[in-house]
């Protein structure tokens, strides 16, 4: 994106490159944490929630080093999503024929959301800081880890709808978003629910290393990130051009 | 008031559909939600009342097993519900910005807020889940388990005391006449109540304790009168609010 010589000291034109930057966050980020999730081994294939206690303290015992570089990894990047994330408040914020009360709602299920993440970083770390604890210590740690790790969706879930409800109300001539965007959203919330039964069942689709808890969970909201890099870009790029600071 | 749809909740006194529609729809989802919340909390997950403090090892294994099904059913509704929280919240922040004091007290409610969700809210289903996970685990982590989920759903005070002082000074000052002032004092007394529930981490029975008159029953009370006059302030908010009126920035 080549900004305009003569509006580059412009309060818009700072505006477009902060949004550009965070967008760009989005695959930097992503590409690190696509490492991080080839490296753990507990990912491939999901651990079963029906090891015993000595299995899983084995397994944290065999498996120390790559649980901890890919879960340091995740604990240290994977909060540096919010940037992106934050481009999509900046542009709710844009929207004209609404009160903005989605994008305060959005901003702030973002943050809780991604604190029960990070939670989860640390509970996989702690069980993986001392291998050799009492097993059914260690199978705890691993309990915590999975269910805050994949059950606890409904924030993710209320970003969801509160975009799709954000790209329902914005009705004028000009949206900012296209009108598909509103639906993916909402496909994609539907797909992640099923998720919260990761926290009862220990088998079948529904169990944490199962089709839908872990698969489609994790697989519908990478998908919406990539979706929504795109999506971005032709919005600020729209932006940009509509405030001058761009050639169109 | 009829709750069935946005539409015919927030109405002037004609009955047509009043207020701005995005903010409409928040409001009407405020009560909705919160009587969800109350069936899951009260009834299926049986957090509010809590269950004692005073309870051996075998109590707790006991209090798990006897209520096993309805937490499983009420936590995992809990857990894809609690994005509900961070709607109803919006709401209040978006009418405090309308206050003539600025946007510094909303911001304070929705950042407290937006701390409380963890400690004060999600970490007690998740400690009751991974309980109702393996109940054949070690009871000593069990209970473990009952006392960390409580005292953290009950315990967690500063969140949501910063929330509730932020608001009330909000009220108070307000010139814009977004909320009555009187509301400004119930919310003074939610204050109030979190300062006694500091006492859930000294005693294991009597008045102070999690589940004592003083520390929990009197909170209820305080809290189901506050929340009512909260549904009860933000529908005329959003009611009074000209639907021609700028978005917030």
């Amino acid at each position: 994106m080549q900004i305009l010589q003569e509006v580059q000291d412009l309060p818009s034109a700072g505006n477009i490159k902060a949004q550009w930057v965070s967008l760009w966050t989005g695959p930097a980020v992503g590409a690190v944490l696509v490492v991080a999730l080839l490296a753990f081994p507990g990912f491939w294939p999901p651990m079963s929630p029906t090891l015993t206690a000595e299995q899983v303290a084995r397994y944290y015992a065999e498996h120390t080093d790559w649980i901890r570089f890919s879960q340091i990894t995740f604990n240290l990047c994977g909060i540096m999503l919010l940037p992106f994330f934050m481009v999509i408040v900046v542009q709710m914020k844009r929207m004209k024929t609404q009160s903005h009360i989605f994008a305060y709602c959005y901003l702030t299920a973002i943050v809780s959301g991604a604190t029960i993440f990070a939670l989860s970083n640390v509970f996989f770390l702690v069980a993986a800081f001392r291998p050799d604890r009492n097993p059914e210590l260690t199978l705890l740690l691993n309990d915590l880890a999975w269910i805050v790790f994949i059950a606890p969706i409904g924030m993710v879930l209320a970003q969801f709808l509160l975009l799709a409800a954000a790209v329902h109300f914005d009705d004028g001539p000009d949206p900012v978003f296209p009108r598909w965007v509103g639906a993916y959203s909402l496909a994609t919330g539907v797909a992640i629910t099923p998720a919260a039964g990761a926290a009862v069942w220990q088998t079948g689709p529904l169990a944490w290393d199962g089709l839908l808890s872990f698969w489609l969970r994790n697989g519908a909201f990478a998908a919406f990130v990539v979706v929504m890099f795109f999506v971005l870009r032709r919005a600020v790029l729209r932006q940009a051009v509509a405030e001058g600071v761009v050639a169109g | 008031m009829n709750l069935l749809t946005p539409e015919r909740y927030i109405t002037t006194t004609d009955g047509d559909p009043a207020g701005k529609p995005d903010v409409r729809f928040l409001t009407w989802f405020f009560p909705v939600w919160y009587a969800v919340f109350g069936v899951i909390i009260c009834v299926l997950t049986r957090v509010t009342p809590p269950p004692r403090p005073d309870v051996t090892t075998a109590g707790t294994v006991a209090f798990f097993t006897e209520h096993h099904l309805t937490i499983q059913i009420g936590f995992v509704l809990l857990l894809i519900l609690l994005g509900g929280a961070p709607l109803t919240n919006g709401l209040v922040l978006y009418h405090m910005k309308r206050m003539s004091v600025g946007s510094v007290f909303g911001y304070g409610y929705i950042a407290a807020m937006s701390v409380g969700a963890l400690p004060g809210f999600l970490l007690v289903g998740v400690c009751y889940l991974t309980a109702t996970f393996r109940p054949d685990r070690d009871p000593e982590l069990i209970g473990w388990l009952y006392d960390l989920g409580n005292l953290s759903y009950n315990g967690s005070l500063g969140c949501f005391t910063t929330a509730y002082v932020v608001l009330a000074i909000a009220v108070l000052y307000d010139k814009n006449g977004v909320f009555p002032k009187w509301f400004g004092y119930v919310t003074v007394w939610q204050v109030i109540t979190e300062v006694i529930a500091t006492q859930f981490f000294l005693f294991y029975s009597g008045p102070l304790a999690w589940n004592g008159v003083l520390s929990l029953w009197w909170a209820v009370v305080v809290f189901s009168v506050w929340l009512g006059a909260l549904i009860f302030v933000l529908r005329a908010a959003t009611i009074g609010e000209p639907v021609d009126s700028p978005g917030l920035d």
